[in-house]
C-alpha cells in the first residue's frame, strides 16, 4: 500500500537533465520553487506548463512517472483546494449558496490557482529527485553548505544525516508494510471507526516502527564506528562534481525566465502567494 | 486430487472435503502488474491440506513460500485460481476477513519486531481485544497461552516486553497468536534466528499443539533437519510453483534433486538412505537420532539371531 508512493525515487536515463551538475539542479529548482508563487495569471501558468513539459522532454523521464509524485498526494492537494473554494469570500453575489455554504467566483479561480501551483511544485520537485541519485543530492547539499563551515556548522556531518535519512525511507516504507500485515493478522482494524479509533490503531503500527528504527540506527552506527568513520576530516571524493556547457546553458536560460517573472509579477505578489499559502 | 474432483471444481456448487483445511487449485499471483516491477511470485499452486496435518513449506529463497502463506488469511487477497481455507472462500469479496483472520493465525519471521505493546499482557491480549473478547476471558486466555509458550505468567505479566530477551519476545508474540486458539496455525520461519535450544523448545510446542490439539500446522522453514523431523508432509516451492509434494521420508530419497533446488538433505535421511543403498530397510518413522538408533540396534538384534 505505501509502495505507490515514488517520491524521490531516481530514475536512471541519459539526458540533458540527469548530466547536469546536482548543485545547479538543486538551485535553479529552488528558483523555480520560490518563483512559482510570483505567478498570478493563467499566461503565467501557461508559461510554467510549457517551461515543465521541456524540462521533462529534456529529462527523458516518461510524465507517468513524474505525475505519480502527484498521485501520492493528490488527497491532501484537492483537500486544500476544496477548504479554498469554501472559505474565500467574494466581493459580489455568491455564485452558488446553500445551507451556510458559499461558493464565489474568486474562490474558484483562487484555489484552482492554488491547485496549479501546488501541484507544479511537487512536480517541479519530483524531476529533481528523479534526474538525481540521492548520493548527488547529498553532495550537491554538502557543497552549498560549505561557506557555514566558517560559523562552524557542522556541513558533512548534515549532509551524511541527509544522505542516511534517504536512504532510510525504502526500508523504512517495507518495513511499515510488513508489521501492517502482521497487525491485521491479529485481526487489527485500520479501515473502520470513527477518527480516535483509527488514530488508535495506529499505536501498534507506529510503536514496532520506532523501535524498528532505533535498532537500525543503533546497528548502523556500530557498522561505522567498527570501521573507524571519522567524518570528513581525511576523506577525498571518488567523482568530483565539474560544472559543464549544459549547467550553463540551462543557468542562463532559467535564471533569465524567472527574472523575467519576477519582474512582471512584482514584489506584491509573491506576498499574496504566501498568504495563500497559509490559508 | 482425483481427476473426478478436479473437474468439480469449476461448477459453482464446489464443496471441500468436510477434513480438508486448505484447498488450492491453480493459485497465480503476480507482483506490480502491467508494470516494469511485475513479478509471478505463485505460478499454478494446487495443493491441499488436510485438518490435523503438519505440513512444511519449504524452498530456496523467492521462490513464492511467504506469498502463499499470507494468501491463507487473506492478507495478499487472491488473484486467479480457487482457494478455500476452512471452508471460506477466499476469492469471495465479501469474505469475513475478521473470522477467517481468528481462525487462522500467523506468525511472521522475526515476530518479536511487531511487539508494541506496554506490558506483555496487553501485547498479548491484543488480538483477543481486537476479535471481541470481554476482558475477563481475555486475561484467562493470554494466562494459558503464555504459560504454553514455556514464560511464568505471574513474573512476566506486568514487564515491559522490550525489556525482554530476542527469545523471550519470540514467545511473547507467539503467544500473542496462540492465545486466539486458531485451527490453523501458519508459520513463516519460525525458528530463524535462534539457538539451538529456544529452536527445539519452539518446535516441541508446535509439534504439542499439533498433536495434542489437533491443530493444523503449516511451517516455513529452510532447516530440513527439523522439517524432517516434524512435518507429516513437505512441499517444495520452486520459482513460484510445487515441485515436490511428498513424505519427509519419500521425498528426501531424491538426494540429487532437492540439491539443485539449493535444499540440503537433513542428516538422518542421509543416513537412511546410506543404508538403503547397501540394502538395509528401515521404518519410516527414523527421524531423529534416537529413534535411528532403537531401529539399527532392533536390526543388529535380528542379524545377531
Ligand atoms: N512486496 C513485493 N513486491 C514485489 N515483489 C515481491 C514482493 N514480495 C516478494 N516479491 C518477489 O516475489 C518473489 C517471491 O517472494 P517470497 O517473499 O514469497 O519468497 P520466499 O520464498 O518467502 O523467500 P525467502 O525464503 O527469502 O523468505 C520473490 O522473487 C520476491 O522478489
Ligand atoms: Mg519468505
Amino acid at each position: 500500500m505505501f509502495r505507490d508512493v515514488t517520491f524521490g525515487q531516481y530514475y536512471p536515463a541519459d539526458s540533458f537533465v540527469h548530466k547536469m551538475d546536482a548543485r545547479i539542479k538543486l538551485v535553479l529548482s529552488l528558483l523555480f520553487m520560490v518563483g512559482i508563487f510570483f505567478v498570478v495569471s493563467y499566461v503565467g501558468f501557461a508559461v510554467i506548463t510549457l517551461y515543465l513539459l521541456v524540462v521533462i522532454a529534456l529529462a527523458r523521464v516518461p510524465l507517468k512517472s513524474v505525475l505519480k509524485s502527484v498521485k501520492g498526494i493528490i488527497f491532501l492537494l484537492l483537500l486544500t483546494a476544496i477548504i479554498n473554494v469554501f472559505f474565500t469570500k467574494g466581493a459580489g453575489e455568491p455564485l452558488l449558496s446553500w445551507w451556510k455554504i458559499e461558493i464565489y467566483t474568486e474562490g474558484l479561480i483562487f484555489a484552482s490557482k492554488m491547485l496549479l501551483r501546488l501541484t507544479y511544485l511537487v512536480i517541479g520537485s519530483s524531476i529533481l529527485t528523479l534526474t538525481t541519485t540521492p548520493v548527488d543530492l547529498t553532495h550537491a547539499v554538502e557543497s552549498l553548505l560549505k561557506p557555514l563551515r566558517v560559523i562552524k556548522f557542522p556541513v558533512h556531518e548534515f549532509a551524511l544525516i541527509m544522505s542516511l535519512t534517504l536512504s532510510f525511507i525504502p526500508s523504512l516504507m517495507e518495513e511499515t508494510d510488513r508489521i501492517i500485515r502482521a497487525q491485521k493478522a491479529r485481526g487489527a482494524d485500520f479501515d473502520t471507526g470513527g477518527l480516535v479509533k483509527r488514530a488508535k490503531a495506529f499505536v501498534p503500527i507506529l510503536i514496532p516502527l520506532l523501535v524498528g528504527g532505533f535498532r537500525r540506527a543503533d546497528e548502523l552506527a556500530n557498522a561505522m564506528n567498527s570501521r573507524c568513520y571519522e567524518g570528513a576530516t581525511k576523506r577525498t571524493r571518488m567523482r568530483k562534481m565539474r560544472l559543464g556547457w549544459r549547467d550553463a546553458v540551462a543557468s542562463v536560460i532559467v535564471v533569465v525566465l524567472f527574472a523575467a517573472i519576477f519582474t512582471v509579477y512584482g514584489m506584491q505578489s509573491a506576498w499574496g502567494g504566501i498568504i495563500w499559502l497559509y490559508y | 486430487m482425483s481427476k473426478s474432483r478436479s473437474n468439480k471444481v469449476t461448477a459453482p456448487s464446489f464443496t471441500v472435503p468436510d477434513n480438508c483445511a486448505i484447498y488450492c487449485k491453480d493459485v497465480n499471483f503476480v507482483y506490480n502488474p502491467k508494470t516494469p516491477f511485475q513479478k509471478q511470485a505463485l505460478n499454478n499452486v494446487s495443493l491441499t491440506v488436510n485438518k490435523g496435518e503438519f505440513v512444511a513449506v519449504v524452498g530456496h529463497t523467492g521462490s513464492g513460500k511467504t506469498t502463499f502463506v499470507q494468501h491463507l488469511n487473506a492478507l495478499i487477497r487472491l488473484q486467479s485460481g480457487r482457494m478455500y481455507v476452512l471452508g471460506r472462500d477466499l476469492g469471495d469479496k465479501k469474505l469475513d476477513l475478521k473470522a477467517l483472520r481468528g481462525e487462522v493465525g500467523m506468525v511472521f519471521q522475526y515476530p518479536e519486531y511487531q511487539l508494541f505493546a506496554d506490558t506483555v499482557l496487553q501485547d498479548v491480549s491484543f488480538g483477543l481485544k481486537n476479535f471481541g473478547v470481554d476482558k475477563d476471558k481475555r486475561v484467562q486466555l493470554a494466562r494459558d497461552a503464555i504459560q504454553l509458550v514455556g514464560l511464568d505468567f505471574d513474573k512476566v505479566k506486568d514487564k515491559s516486553p522490550f525489556d525482554m530477551s530476542g527469545g523471550e519476545k519470540r514467545r511473547v508474540a507467539l503467544a500473542g497468536v496462540l492465545a486466539m486458539n486458531p485451527s490453523i496455525l501458519v508459520m513463516d520461519e519460525p525458528t530463524a534466528g535462534l539457538d539451538p535450544r529456544g529452536k527445539s523448545e519452539i518446535l516441541s510446542l508446535v509439534a504439542q499443539l499439533n498433536r495434542e490439539r489437533n491443530v493444523t500446522v503449516v511451517m516455513v522453514s529452510h532447516d530440513m533437519n527439523e522439517v524432517y523431523e516434524n512435518a507429516d508432509r513437505v512441499i517444495v516451492f520452486a520459482d513460484g510453483a510445487v515441485a515436490y509434494d511428498d513424505t519427509p521420508r519419500n521425498l528426501f530419497r531424491f538426494e540429487t534433486q532437492i540439491e539443485e533446488m539449493n535444499l540440503e538433505v537433513p542428516a538422518m535421511a542421509q543416513f537412511a538412505n546410506v543404508l538403503e543403498a547397501n540394502g538395509i530397510t528401515l521404518p519410516d518413522n527414523c527421524k531423529t537420532v534416537r529413534q535411528m538408533y532403537d531401529a539399527v540396534t532392533a536390526l543388529r538384534g535380528k542379524a545377531d539371531v
